[in-house]
């Protein structure tokens, strides 16, 4: 309701509404990701690496809407006075650059989409873990930097503040009941974790979101797009050690000679 | 006033995970074998054999279905077959029962 008012005035002369001109530099989308959030995200990283010694942080951004076209996107830290354009490679990956004053000035990380367009996360990768598994100690860091983040792009306005409130990085990545989802690169049939001898496939319920996201409730996930990719893992359980290599059978095998 | 509420949305969590078995209609394993081979078997096949059963559909038109086979002990072997948009089983899979407690 403000912010309507606020759009009928502000095409007002400043001198018939009786008040001093404010020239407002720049204007947030209130759901663009904080820098300084991301910055602790990556602070995050760096005091946990112990769950990925070797490992590298990459931010990555992935489709949120149908129809969004990811090609091309550029991407820039904004503040008042700051902005540091942040390369953009043809996957969507970025490193996201140091910048005091953008802390200072409490810059948002925008990107050339619009924001509900897209989804954001961590992307951390040991090297020399085997093409087109994942390492579940990379997935362990990536929850918590994602979540100290606020990487994540769901959208409940009803039950918002409640799950804000389950929503910390502790309760989100270390139990059960967390929910923080993960992409694989291409549409999964199954997801296997192999620790050693240990071979195990993970439940139905932990593939496509739950498997319970019904057409209505979609919109609210930032799967909703990426149903077919998404994938939990058990994060939690420390039997599972974090060299434990997560191994995806897809739903279209790839063609011979090609890296899965 | 939030805590309470906070507290009702954990309650009903705990309401909703009381389920004994896991979501899927209940199939013999071996039945599931014989009947659902992969490059034949149609979606129309399926429901004519074993009904509706938990299932998802993805925008790019494969469904994944999934059934549960009893195992003994109170448990389940998890058998997932996917569709593809033509209507036909592209794959099947098991996963075994978890270990009994």
């Amino acid at each position: 309701m403000s912010g309507l008012f606020m759009a009928a005035t502000a095409n007002l002369p400043a001198h018939a509404a009786g008040q001093s001109t404010v020239t407002v530099k720049s204007t947030r989308d209130p759901v663009d990701k904080s820098y300084r959030k991301m910055i602790r995200g990556m602070e995050r990283f760096e005091r946990e690496r112990a769950f990925a010694p070797n490992a590298t942080l990459r931010f990555q951004l992935l489709p949120r809407l149908p129809n969004v076209d990811m090609r091309g996107i550029t991407l820039r830290v904004a503040g008042d006075t700051v902005s540091v354009p942040v390369p953009v490679d043809e996957h969507n990956f970025f490193v996201l650059p140091r910048n005091g004053q953008a802390l200072q000035e409490d810059a948002a990380v925008l990107a050339s989409r619009k924001t509900a367009s897209m989804t954001w996360r961590a992307r951390i990768e040991t090297p020399g873990v085997p093409a087109g598994m994942r390492r579940l100690g990379d997935l362990r860091l990536e929850c918590r930097v994602g979540k100290e983040a606020g990487l994540v792009s769901n959208s409940s306005p009803l039950f918002g503040w409640i799950s804000d409130a389950l929503d910390s990085p502790e309760g989100v990545c270390t139990s059960p009941d967390g929910n923080y989802l993960f992409f694989a690169e291409r549409p999964i049939f199954a997801v296997t974790l192999r620790a050693g001898e240990r071979v195990e496939t993970l439940p139905f319920s932990m593939l496509y979101a739950g498997g319970d996201q019904t057409p209505d409730m979609l919109p609210f996930c930032d799967c909703q797009v990426l149903l077919d990719r998404t994938y939990y893992v058990p994060l939690w359980d420390a039997s599972w050690p974090d060299d434990t290599l997560v191994e995806f059978t897809y739903m279209v095998d790839a063609p011979a000679g090609v890296t899965p | 006033m939030k805590a309470t509420l906070i507290l009702c949305a954990a309650l009903l969590v705990g309401c909703a995970t009381q389920n004994a078995a896991p979501p899927g209609v209940q199939v013999p394993a071996e039945r599931l074998q014989q009947t659902v081979l992969a490059g034949q078997t149609t979606k129309a096949q399926l429901l004519a054999a074993f009904g509706p059963t938990k299932n998802v559909r993805f925008d790019s038109g494969f469904e994944a279905w999934v059934y549960q086979s009893p195992a003994g002990d109170g448990r389940f072997a998890e058998f997932v077959v996917l569709i593809d948009p033509a209507g036909i089983v592209a794959k099947t899979r098991t996963r075994a029962p978890a270990p009994a407690p």
